[in-house]
């Protein structure tokens, strides 16, 4: 896990001046600088409106910054970013396709044959706790469930760096936590390649409790106003540990 | 049907120009209908079956044309801004024009085209029905495809779904209930119009074009009552048996495809509630449907993304083609205008246009008089209107123009001429509002009803202070389809030429029939067609529009 990390991690993904504008003139975001190291698990946090998903949206490649550059391992991004894969706060699940062919859709837009596509499917809604369900239709399936087949979908074309944009925000408190314990044990066990992790959250207490490095925006137009380093909070990192809740504190302030 | 009013009147009038001019176009090229011999058809009821799979052939050739371009085109309005702000007009008018009108000039470009061989007939009669049900399926998919959340597009560009695994996987699953539900209607505007052209065909025109609806018009002329009946019963029976061994498995396959965030969309009233409870139908979804339908998806999306990728070759052609036709086609007008002075008939047509209209407008009058109680009885309890919204749209997808040709017998009753056009009329224009009625009925909050109940208001007070008022807009947007269809209808039903003796009445739909098949008078058919468009087009601008806007905007159901 964390630890195993060589310390002067290269880099997965890099933006180099990013900026998004609208309309030609109103800037939503930044220009800014940001780096995602080799099996970093990062936080973006900040207030609603800050442009994170309008970022999360750059780095997969889904848009395209108006100015400045996303390098992955030094070459430019030119489209859709293929070595990521995108968890949605809506799930974005196919309603007509059944768990396994949603978590199976990926691979078969990359042409994987259909023998492999559905071990590797199965491989997936195993890990994440799905076994049985394979044939059932998204509209079958409570929310948490939902969000478990749009992480088996996103794990499942084992990308490089796995974007979320708010995961959990559309579950009750106690789903969303045993969720983030299950992305914790998947992102720390060897049968997972993916190691880098980009999450988007509003959630000080959920960044604090899963990430090496949080990075703080604030808006108008969305820019980087802190980035904090959690390497050293050991984990597991329970919510009522005062290492936790002075970090917790400490990024309050910073925001406020 | 009918969903937008509106927009800019210049560029309505500008496209409604450029087919004007391009059908009319064609008519000059020396072959416009001259009459050929062509042979009686055997009128031995043992050749129905024959005759009904032609016209079964021409309707499925029109529609498998049609849905893939209206895919191909609604996909590109809902993509591309520039490309919507000229397909959507495009198709605006296409829903507004009466597209029998330009029957006889279609026949004449494509016998043209095809060096004077029946095959033109055949493809003239196939193109009309291709266009009455092509607007109605693009409107379909590209207004579902307006409803496709962003996520979800997102989601599938993420994990790189595209080409034709994005048709298979994205687009035709999303569109696809809504479009089996615009086919069930395009299909009826099919047969009406397939129908109509063939009994045209035997008609005024004849040509050949041996069908269903070219067996009818012989029968009726012949007075052989006895098959008139036989053609009617087996056009009936199609009708049902389509429902039953198509659109209601095909339907109950498509629940799955429904987004499920669309509660804000009243669902359509469906004839599978109904029949989906039979066991033919639900046999033939479980043993045909569900197997084949990934399979045809699978195969659809290969062909709409080659159709896609080739569609930009397909629009330049269209750019440079059209201003060329309507230089042509306008000089052709010019030299049909310019060099004789105006025919009597142009100068009635003031006169014309007016008996029309006012045919046409007693038709929506006396339709939605009858369709708001009716309604009313229907949507009582939901049980009741589920079998009665099945068993009307049955009702419905028979084509009124068979029954057109019967027009002579109801004035050999004494009726006069007149009365049976509007009756006829009526037969196609009555199901358009009730079903638009029906359907704005539904919708109505069931809270509401209780209020309205415990408040005492019940009967008359009920339905003028709740149900009239509810089902408003629904009531405009049937009007304004069934006005559209009633001209379609003037043209039909005005003129009727039955075994040597004429049947007709004062109208522009007599003067154009006359004009084309009689007198051959090009300057009156160009005046007619032209003039009516124009009056239908003025009036869904300057009346229907805004009559629309200002009932929506007042009786709209606050969510
Ligand atoms: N298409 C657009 N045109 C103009 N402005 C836009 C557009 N899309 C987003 N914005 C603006 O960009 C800003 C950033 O949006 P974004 O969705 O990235 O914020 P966010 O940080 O994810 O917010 P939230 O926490 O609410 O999800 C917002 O102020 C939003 O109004
Ligand atoms: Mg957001």
């Amino acid at each position: 896990m964390a630890q195993t990390t060589p310390r002067a991690a290269p880099v997965v993904l890099r933006l180099e001046g990013v900026e998004q504008l609208y309309d030609g003139k109103i800037r939503i975001l930044g220009p800014l600088d940001l780096e995602v190291r080799d099996g970093e698990f990062l936080s973006l946090v900040g207030p609603s409106g800050c442009g994170k998903s309008t970022l999360l949206r750059i780095v997969a490649g889904l848009l395209r910054p108006t100015g400045g550059v996303v390098r992955l391992r030094d070459r430019p991004l030119g489209g859709v970013n293929r070595s990521a894969a995108m968890v949605f706060q809506s799930f974005a699940l196919f309603p007509w396709l059944s768990v396994v062919e949603n978590v199976a859709v990926g691979l078969e837009a990359q042409g994987v044959g259909i023998r492999e596509r559905l071990k590797k499917a199965e491989k997936y809604i195993d890990l994440v706790g799905l076994s049985g369900y394979e044939r059932a239709f998204p509209r079958e399936l409570s929310r948490g469930m939902k969000q478990l087949v749009g992480l088996a979908r996103a794990l499942a074309v084992e990308p490089e760096l796995l974007c979320m944009d708010e995961p959990f925000s559309a579950l009750d408190v106690l789903t969303a936590r045993t969720m983030r314990d299950l992305v914790l044990d998947l992102w720390a066990s060897p049968a997972v390649t993916t190691k880098s992790i980009l999450l988007v959250t509003h959630s000080i207490e959920e960044a604090v409790a899963m990430s090496d490095r949080v990075v703080v925006l604030k808006a108008n137009p969305g820019r980087i106003a802190e980035t904090v380093e959690l390497k050293a909070l050991p984990r597991p990192r329970r919510s009522d540990a005062p290492a936790v809740r002075e970090t917790v504190d400490r990024m309050y302030a910073l925001l406020a | 049907m009918t969903r937008r009013l509106s927009r800019s009147l210049p560029v309505d009038l500008g496209l409604v120009a450029a087919l004007a001019v391009v059908l009319l176009a064609s008519l000059f090229g020396g072959s416009f209908l001259r009459p050929y011999d062509a042979p009686e058809l055997e009128p031995s009821p043992a050749l129905l079956p024959v005759y009904l799979l032609r016209s079964l052939a021409r309707l499925g050739v029109a529609y498998a044309a049609a849905l893939v371009l209206a895919l191909a085109v609604g996909h590109l309005a809902a993509r591309s801004p520039t490309a919507r702000r000229f397909i959507l007009p495009t198709l605006d008018v296409l829903q507004s024009v009466p597209i029998l009108g330009f029957f006889p000039a279609a026949v004449g470009l494509f016998i043209g085209v095809f060096g004077g061989s029946a095959l033109g007939v055949e493809v003239a009669a196939v193109f009309l029905v291709f266009t009455c049900m092509f607007w109605n399926l693009a409107f379909g998919v590209y207004e579902s495809l307006l409803t496709l959340p962003e996520d979800l597009q997102m989601a599938a560009t993420q994990f790189g779904v595209r080409g034709p695994l994005r048709w298979s996987r994205l687009i035709l699953p999303s569109v696809l209930p809504t479009l089996l539900y615009n086919s069930l209607l395009s299909w009826a505007n099919g047969w009406y119009f397939l129908i109509a052209s063939e009994i045209i065909a035997v008609g005024p025109a004849r040509y050949t074009l041996p069908g269903l609806g070219s067996y009818l018009a012989q029968a009726v002329i012949a007075g052989r009552h006895d098959r008139t009946l036989l053609a009617l019963g087996l056009l009936v029976a199609t009708t049902v048996a389509m429902h039953l061994l198509l659109w209601s498995p095909l339907d109950t396959w498509a629940e799955r495809f429904h987004l499920e965030e669309t509660g804000d969309h009243p669902r359509t009233p469906r004839v599978a509630r109904v029949l989906g409870r039979s066991r033919i139908v639900r046999g033939i979804t479980r043993s045909l449907v569900i197997p084949l339908g990934q399979q045809a998806l699978g195969v659809a999306g290969r062909v709409l993304d080659f159709v896609g990728r080739h569609g930009r070759a397909v629009g330049i052609l269209v750019a440079l083609g059209l201003p060329a036709a309507m230089a042509y086609g306008g000089y052709g007008l010019y030299g049909l205008f310019s060099g004789r002075p105006l025919a009597p008939e142009v100068l009635g047509l003031p006169l014309d246009l007016f008996s029309s209209f006012v045919r046409v407008s007693l038709g929506v009058v006396l339709s939605a008089a009858l369709a708001v109680p009716l309604a009313h009885r229907i949507s009582r309890s939901p049980e009741r209107r589920a079998t009665a919204v099945a068993v009307i749209q049955i009702l419905a997808s028979v084509p009124a123009t068979a029954f057109f040709p019967l027009i002579a017998v109801v004035v050999t009753w004494g009726l006069g001429m007149n009365a049976a056009a509007v009756l006829l009329a009526l037969s196609a224009m009555f199901w358009y509002v009730l079903f638009n009625v029906v359907g704005a009925a539904a919708a109505i909050p069931k809270d509401l009803v209780e209020v309205a109940r415990g408040l005492g208001l019940g009967g008359a007070g009920y339905m003028r202070r709740v149900f009239v008022p509810a089902v408003a807009p629904g009531l405009v947007t049937g009007c304004v389809t069934a006005w559209g269809a009633g001209w379609n209808a003037m043209i039909l039903c005005e003129y009727l030429e039955t075994g040597g003796r004429v049947l007709s009445v004062r109208g522009v739909g007599a003067t154009l029939a006359r004009a084309t098949y009689v007198t051959g008078d090009m300057q009156v058919v160009a005046a007619s067609l032209a003039s009516m468009v124009l009056l239908i087009i003025l009036v869904n601008r300057l009346f229907w529009g805004p009559l629309y806007r200002q009932v929506a905007a007042r009786c709209k159901m606050e969510a």
